[in-house]
């Protein structure tokens, strides 16, 4: 008996573990399908494209300013005696259109729209407006879920190509002011291992982003029980669900694109 | 369409365009890319590209003028680049085309110079004339990369290394205290040295008063033989030196017939003194046979009846002379015809 209790603990717990990955599979595959019901989210894309993405704005570029800063002086501090000064420019360029615009950005925005979706979503849950939605027959996907997603996977790369400008500039201003680097040097260093891939990654990588919070956001705001407690449980789980997923997908992407990929 | 929704859709069209362009102005902008045509592409034709890399700086006499834009591989071995140059950058003559490291840190670049401004590299240049393929493809080669010289400087390190650290082994503390020890016997042998060197000092001081006496009485000398030598000069140029040389000469030839007729009579006298010795001997013999009774003077002086005899015969003789004498022309007649 004790040996088939702990068999069935062990099943239970693996259920456990990979039940949120099929849902969430499954939820992934409702919304898609729910795309294709155009009439019902593209009239709310732009009220959630201005909600979730000019509104993010602001925290992406005060998140790149400083970034960008730090940046130069991390750059001019591990490498400032072993390798030319231009190389801060380099450092820069690469360390920000590369890995910190879109994670950094991603991570932040993870907080504003991941909680902002679960927490609407949850609300209308709670007070029941999503099962008033289907009494009359409204899809949710396609109604709250599906211009959330598209909205937010569009803009996302738009705040991170932002950010990815604003922590350049910077990073550029700070090699100026305060590390004594000509203009020319740290151009010459910014151009000197320059790709356009380094830009499409990035944002590549900031619109998978982007439709991550936001699905994890809609599928945490679209399971919320117990009132305003479990509202709160809810925009809590997407939060951390969300930051997790960025950095799977960034190491994802890392995997996919960079694996075998040099500068040639 | 209600006003608000045309106020997003106005907000977020506007904030997608802003970014859209300032993103792709700014990729253009760091690219160099060239929307004017005014970039002039070059071919290339190499063996290998070494380190270069897209993007990589292409350099005219010491002057950036444009940049790598295409790397591929071609057929028969050879890879073939596209460069692309500023349109007012002139080429040189015959241009060529180096690919060779910029720094240390794996930056490399393309240099385009004149063929007759390449290193005077066999294998470079071999590389050169081989990429040669006529039109407006170039001709290019890398130059030895700095890795070979970094490895021929790890291994001179590595040497070094060893050095120091056998120098380390061999410099312990009994080396150190020999060596103090060796320093301190260095201080008094230079302690010892220098006491010798004022004596040595005070010597050649002496000495070189010595010298100096010597040399004045070397002096005084040498006037004496400047004076004698004037003489000498003197009487060479009134001839008698050249008269006694040549009664010196004479002197000397009679000296040496004198010498000559001494050796011959000196031979004679051996030769007179040999006889002499025979005539002795033979004497010697005569006395001996006649002290003997042999013969017929032995007989004559031993036996007083042959003197007798002999006296008688020789009274007889004068008497016959004296006869003789007295008439010759007893006993001699002269006739003529």
């Amino acid at each position: 008996m004790a040996l088939t209790a702990a068999v069935e603990s062990v099943g239970r717990v693996t259920r456990e573990l990979i039940a949120p990955v099929g849902t969430g599979a499954r939820f992934t595959g409702d919304v898609l399908r729910a795309l294709r019901a155009t009439r019902d989210w593209i009239p709310e894309f732009s009220t959630q494209a201005r909600s979730l993405g000019v509104g993010s704005l602001p925290i992406g570029i005060f998140i790149a300013l400083f970034t960008g800063i730090v940046l130069a002086l991390l750059a001019s501090y591990s490498v400032g005696d072993v390798v030319p000064p231009y190389f801060v420019g380099t450092l820069v360029q690469k360390t920000v259109t590369l890995e910190l615009a879109p994670v950094l950005t991603g991570l932040a925005l993870a907080g504003r729209v991941g909680a902002n979706i679960a927490a609407e979503l949850g609300t209308m849950r709670v007070t029941e407006q999503v099962d008033a939605l289907e009494t009359l027959t409204f899809d949710p996907l396609s109604y709250l879920v599906a211009p959330r997603v598209v909205a937010s996977a569009v803009m996302f790369p738009v705040v991170v190509g932002m950010a990815m400008l604003v922590g350049m500039v910077s990073g550029w201003i700070a090699s100026l002011l305060i590390l004594d680097l000509a203009t020319p040097q740290f151009l010459k260093g910014v151009r000197f291992f320059f790709q356009d891939f380094d830009v499409r990654y990035g944002l590549v990588k900031s619109a998978s982003f982007g439709a991550a919070v936001a699905l994890i956001g809609c599928r945490a705001g679209l399971t919320t029980m117990g009132g305003a407690q479990g509202v709160g449980r809810s925009a809590t789980r997407a939060v951390v669900i969300s930051a997790v997923m960025i950095l799977v997908l960034d190491a994802f992407w890392a995997l996919i694109w960079l694996t075998n990929r040099t500068l040639r | 369409m209600p006003a608000a929704r045309r106020t997003n859709d106005f907000v977020v069209g506007l904030t997608v365009l802003a970014v859209t362009i300032t993103l792709i102005g700014s990729v253009l902008w760091v690219r160099q890319t060239d929307l004017g045509d005014r970039t002039r592409r070059l071919t290339v034709r190499a063996r290998e590209v070494g380190g270069v890399a897209l993007g990589a700086p292409v350099v005219i006499r010491g002057v950036r003028a444009g940049r790598v834009e295409s790397i591929a591989l071609g057929d028969s071995g050879w890879v073939v680049l596209r460069l692309g140059l500023a349109r007012s950058m002139a080429l040189p003559k015959d241009p060529v085309v180096l690919l060779s490291a910029a720094s240390l840190f794996g930056e490399w670049q393309v240099t385009v110079t004149d063929a007759t401004g390449v290193p005077a590299d066999e294998e470079l240049r071999r590389g050169i004339a081989e990429a040669r393929a006529g039109g407006d493809t170039l001709p290019g080669a890398v130059l030895p990369d700095i890795a070979q010289l970094t490895t021929v400087a790890g291994r001179l390190a590595g040497d070094v290394a060893k050095v120091a650290d056998r120098v380390q082994v061999a410099f312990d503390d009994d080396a150190a205290r020999e060596l103090r020890e060796s320093i301190r016997n260095v201080a008094k042998l230079s302690t010892g040295l220098a006491r010798t060197v004022d004596v040595q000092s005070r010597n050649l001081d002496r000495l070189s008063v010595d010298v100096t006496t010597g040399v004045a009485t070397v002096n005084r000398s040498a006037a004496r033989f400047d004076a004698f030598a004037g003489r000498v000069d003197s009487a060479t140029s009134r001839g008698e030196l050249q008269r006694i040389v040549a009664n010196s000469q004479r002197a000397a030839t009679e000296l040496e017939i004198a010498a000559t007729n001494l050796r011959a009579l000196s031979e004679r006298l051996d030769r007179t003194e040999h006889r002499v010795a025979t005539v002795v001997a033979r004497i010697d013999s005569v006395f001996t046979r006649a002290n003997g009774r042999d013969g017929t003077l032995g007989l004559l002086l031993q036996d007083p009846a042959l003197y007798q005899q002999s006296d008688s015969l020789v009274r007889e003789l004068r008497a016959f002379v004296a006869d003789v004498r007295a008439n010759p022309r007893r006993y001699l007649a002269v006739r003529i015809f």
